[in-house]
C-alpha cells in the first residue's frame, strides 16, 4: 500500500514535471515567435554628443538611416541594412524589444533633441542607441517642450512635422498634385519608410516646428 | 672676482634654464602644431575618401533627390530656375556634413530634340541642401520644355537621375496661355452638400458585413483603404484589415458579400476592371522589395502581381494599356504590368521609359494636374500641346487634388482646402466658361484610406469615401448640372 502510494506519488510527480517542461517549452516556442531580442543583442546606451548646429539636411541624413527599418512601439533603436529585423511583433505590447522606432521616438531622434524639456540643443544620438525620448505625438502636436513649437501648416517645409493625437510624420517633399511624402515610423506592419500622405490638409493633423535650425 | 665669476655662472645657468624651458615650449607648440595639422589632414582626407575606402560608415542608397515640377506654369510665374533638394552620404557622427555632388540638368525646348546641359549650382537663399540650374529665358517661356537631371555624389560614386527614365521619360513643363481662371473665394467651413444617396455601408468591426481596422497602437485609425464604382452601380470596397473586399450590389448598400483577397493588409489602393475584377496596388512591399499590383479575377483569383520601379507608389488610375501607378521619386504616371515579362529589371524599366508627367487617358490625351500655392491648375494635353486648361485660385490654403478627370467638354476637380483646424473638399465641374458646378462635401475621413483613393467619377456621379468612428460608407454625388 505505502509503495503503491510512493509510485503515485512519483508519477504525479513526473506528470507534473512532464507538464510544466510542456507549458514551458510551449510558452517559450510563442515567445521566440516575436521576441527577436533585437535591443539586447543590438543597442546601446551611449551619451549623445551635444551638437552647436544642426540642419534640416542633416536631419533627413538621420532618418533617411532608418528607411526600411522595423517599427516598435516605445522603441528608438535601429540600425542600417535596410531590413525589419524584428517583424510581426505584437502590436499592443511595448516590450517587444523589437527593431525600430515608433512615430514620436523617431521624431524625437531625427530632431536631435534633448531628454531634457526645457533644453532646446541639438543631441546626435546613435541610431543604435534606444531611446525614445519624452513625447508623445499628441505632446509634439500641443508643441511641448523647449525645442518644438507649433506652426501653420501651409508654411511648413522638409524636415518640419504633421502630428495629430495619435501619430506624427515628417514631411520629406511636397508633391506637384498639392500631398506630401512623409518619413515616418509607420506601425509594426508598415515599418518606417517614406510615404505619399494627405496630411497636411486632415484637420487631425497640426503643424509642428523643430525650433534652432541652423541650415 | 669669485663673486664675479659665481655670479657669470649663475647668470650662464640661468641663461641656459630659459633657454632649455623656451626650446621646451617651442618644441611643445611645434609638436601640438604638427599634431593639430596632422589631425586635420587626416580627418579631411578620411571624409574625401572614406566612403570609396570603407572607412566611413555611409549608408546604401543614400544620395536622394527630389524636384518639385513646375507641370503647369503661367506668363506671370517668372519662373528662372529647376530646384533640386539633395541629401547625400554622411557619416553617421557627421549627419550635417555638406554635400559633396556635382550634377546637370539636361534641358530642352519643346518635347522633342537634344537636350541643353546646365551645371547645378548650390542655393545660398535655402534652409535645406538645395541646388539650382538657371533656366535659360528663351526655353523658359516656351509653350513647353522638358527636363531631366543626373546628380552624382563625389563621395560615393553613386549617381542619380530624375525623373528615372532621364532623357526618355522626362519631366516636361507646360505654359497655359489661355487658362479659363476661376476664383473660389474665402471658405466658408460647415456648409456642406448632401449626397443624392448612400450607396454603400458598414460598421467597424469583424463580423459578417463589417469592415476592418487595422491593428496598432499608435496608428491613427485605418480602414476601408480604397473603393471603386462600376457601370451598373456596383461598389467595390477594400477591407484590407480583413484580407477581403466588399462588394455592394446597386440598390443594397447594407448587404454586401465579402471576397477574400490575398493582400497585406496594409494601405492600397483598388480599380475595377471590366471583367469584374480588380488590380490592388498595395503601398508596402515585402521587406527590400518596392510596392506591388496585383490583379485578381472575378472569383478573387491572383492572375497576375508586378512591383513598382520606384519606391514609394501613390495612386492607381486606369490607362489606355492598363493599370497607371503615380510613383516618386519620379513624380510620374508609370503603366505597371504593361510588359508582361518575368524579368524584373526589364519591367522596372519599361515603366520608367513609358512615363508621363500627365495622366494619359483613353483617348489618348494626358490630364495634368498641379497645386501651385493656394492655386490648382488643370490642363488637358494632346500630341499639339494643352488644348484646355483652369487655373482655380482659392483665398483659403488648398491641399491635394484628390482627383481631376475629363467631364463632357470641360474636367471635374476634387481639391482639399484647409485652415489650421478644419477642412472640407469642394468638387468642381469645370467648363469653358468656368464653374459648372460646386460642391461643398464634409471630409469625413475618420479613418485613413489610400492618400488619392476618397473620390470616384462614373458617368455622371461623384462618389466620395467616407468614415466615421462607427464605420465607413460611400455617397454618391450628382455632377449634372441643372
Amino acid at each position: 500500500m505505502h509503495f503503491t502510494r510512493l509510485h503515485l506519488s512519483k508519477l504525479s510527480i513526473s506528470l507534473a514535471v512532464a507538464a510544466a517542461t510542456a507549458f514551458a517549452l510551449t510558452t517559450a516556442h510563442v515567445a521566440r515567435a516575436y521576441h527577436t531580442h533585437f535591443i539586447a543583442l543590438n543597442c546601446n546606451t551611449n551619451n549623445p554628443q551635444p551638437t552647436s548646429s544642426f540642419t534640416r539636411d542633416g536631419s533627413t541624413s538621420v532618418a533617411l538611416r532608418a528607411q526600411y527599418e522595423g517599427y516598435q512601439w516605445a522603441g528608438g533603436c535601429w540600425n542600417d541594412n535596410n531590413v525589419d529585423d524584428s517583424p510581426g511583433d505584437p502590436t499592443e505590447d511595448p516590450n517587444t524589444g523589437g527593431e525600430g522606432p515608433d512615430c514620436s521616438g523617431f521624431t524625437f531622434k531625427v530632431w536631435r533633441e534633448s531628454t531634457t524639456e526645457s533644453d532646446a540643443g541639438g543631441y546626435q544620438w546613435n541610431m543604435l542607441r534606444t531611446i525614445h525620448g519624452p513625447y508623445t505625438a499628441a505632446r509634439f502636436r500641443n508643441g511641448d517642450g523647449a525645442p518644438n513649437t507649433t506652426y501653420p501648416k501651409s508654411g511648413l517645409i522638409r524636415m518640419d512635422a504633421l502630428a495629430s493625437a495619435n501619430h506624427i510624420g515628417l514631411i520629406y517633399a511636397p508633391n506637384a498634385n498639392g500631398t506630401d511624402q512623409i518619413i515616418e515610423a509607420k506601425g509594426e506592419a508598415y515599418g518606417t519608410n517614406i510615404w505619399t500622405r494627405t496630411y497636411r490638409g486632415d484637420s487631425n493633423y497640426s503643424g509642428v516646428r523643430r525650433v534652432g535650425w541652423s541650415g | 672676482m669669485s663673486l664675479w665669476m659665481s655670479t657669470e655662472t649663475g647668470d650662464r645657468n640661468n641663461r641656459r634654464r630659459r633657454e632649455r624651458r623656451i626650446r621646451s615650449v617651442v618644441a611643445m607648440v611645434a609638436a601640438i602644431t604638427v599634431g593639430v595639422v596632422t589631425a586635420v589632414l587626416v580627418a579631411g582626407w578620411t571624409v574625401a575618401t572614406g566612403a570609396r575606402t570603407g572607412l566611413l560608415d555611409l549608408q546604401d542608397g543614400s544620395l536622394q533627390v527630389t524636384n518639385l515640377p513646375p507641370l503647369l506654369r503661367t506668363a506671370d510665374d517668372r519662373l528662372d530656375e529647376l530646384r533640386y533638394d539633395v541629401t547625400c552620404a554622411a557619416p553617421e557622427t557627421l549627419p550635417d556634413l555638406a554635400c559633396d555632388i556635382a550634377g546637370t540638368v539636361f534641358v530642352r525646348s519643346g518635347t522633342t530634340g537634344s537636350f541643353q546641359a546646365i551645371p547645378l549650382a548650390v542655393d545660398p537663399k535655402s534652409e535645406v541642401d538645395r541646388y539650382v540650374a538657371s533656366l535659360p529665358a528663351d526655353v523658359a517661356s516656351r509653350p513647353a520644355f522638358s527636363y531631366y537631371a543626373v546628380v552624382h555624389d563625389n563621395r560615393t560614386g553613386e549617381t542619380v537621375t530624375l525623373p528615372a527614365g532621364g532623357a526618355a521619360a522626362p519631366q516636361t513643363s507646360l505654359l497655359l496661355t489661355r487658362p479659363v481662371t476661376v476664383s473660389l473665394g474665402k471658405h466658408g467651413f460647415g456648409t456642406v452638400d448632401h449626397a443624392a444617396a448612400r450607396v454603400a455601408s458598414a460598421l467597424w468591426g469583424d463580423g459578417p458585413g463589417r469592415a476592418g481596422l487595422e491593428d496598432g497602437p499608435q496608428l491613427e485609425p485605418i480602414g476601408a483603404s480604397s473603393f471603386d464604382v462600376d457601370a451598373t452601380g456596383t461598389v467595390r470596397v477594400l477591407d484590407e484589415a480583413h484580407h477581403q473586399m466588399l462588394r455592394f450590389g446597386a440598390g443594397h448598400p447594407n448587404a454586401p458579400t465579402a471576397l477574400p483577397l490575398e493582400v497585406r493588409g496594409t494601405i492600397a489602393d483598388l480599380r475595377a476592371n471590366l471583367d469584374g475584377g480588380v488590380d490592388v496596388l498595395e503601398s508596402v512591399g515585402a521587406p527590400g522589395d518596392t510596392p506591388v499590383l496585383h490583379r485578381f479575377d472575378a472569383s478573387g483569383r491572383t492572375t497576375g502581381s508586378w512591383h513598382t520601379a520606384e519606391k514609394t507608389a501613390t495612386a492607381l488610375r486606369v490607362g489606355p494599356g492598363g493599370p497607371l501607378v503615380l510613383e516618386y521619386p519620379s513624380g510620374e504616371w508609370m503603366p505597371v504590368g504593361a510588359t508582361q515579362t518575368a524579368d524584373s529589371r526589364t519591367a522596372s524599366a519599361s515603366q520608367l521609359e513609358n512615363a508621363s508627367p500627365g495622366q494619359r487617358l483613353a483617348d489618348g490625351r494626358q490630364i495634368v494636374a498641379q497645386r501651385e500655392g493656394s492655386e490648382a491648375r488643370i490642363a488637358l494635353v494632346d500630341a499639339r500641346g494643352v488644348t484646355a486648361s483652369w487655373r482655380i485660385r482659392s483665398a483659403t490654403p488648398l491641399a491635394e487634388i484628390q482627383l481631376a478627370e475629363p467631364f463632357g467638354s470641360g474636367v471635374v476637380v476634387v481639391l482639399r482646402t484647409y485652415s489650421d483646424t478644419q477642412d472640407e473638399f469642394i468638387a468642381l465641374v469645370l467648363g469653358t466658361h468656368g464653374i459648372e458646378r460646386r460642391l461643398s462635401i464634409a471630409p469625413d475621413d475618420w479613418a485613413e484610406a489610400a492618400p488619392l483613393a476618397r473620390f470616384r467619377v462614373v458617368s455622371s456621379s461623384l462618389y466620395h469615401l467616407g468614415s466615421t468612428p462607427t464605420g465607413m460608407f460611400v455617397d454618391r454625388y450628382d455632377l449634372e448640372v441643372r
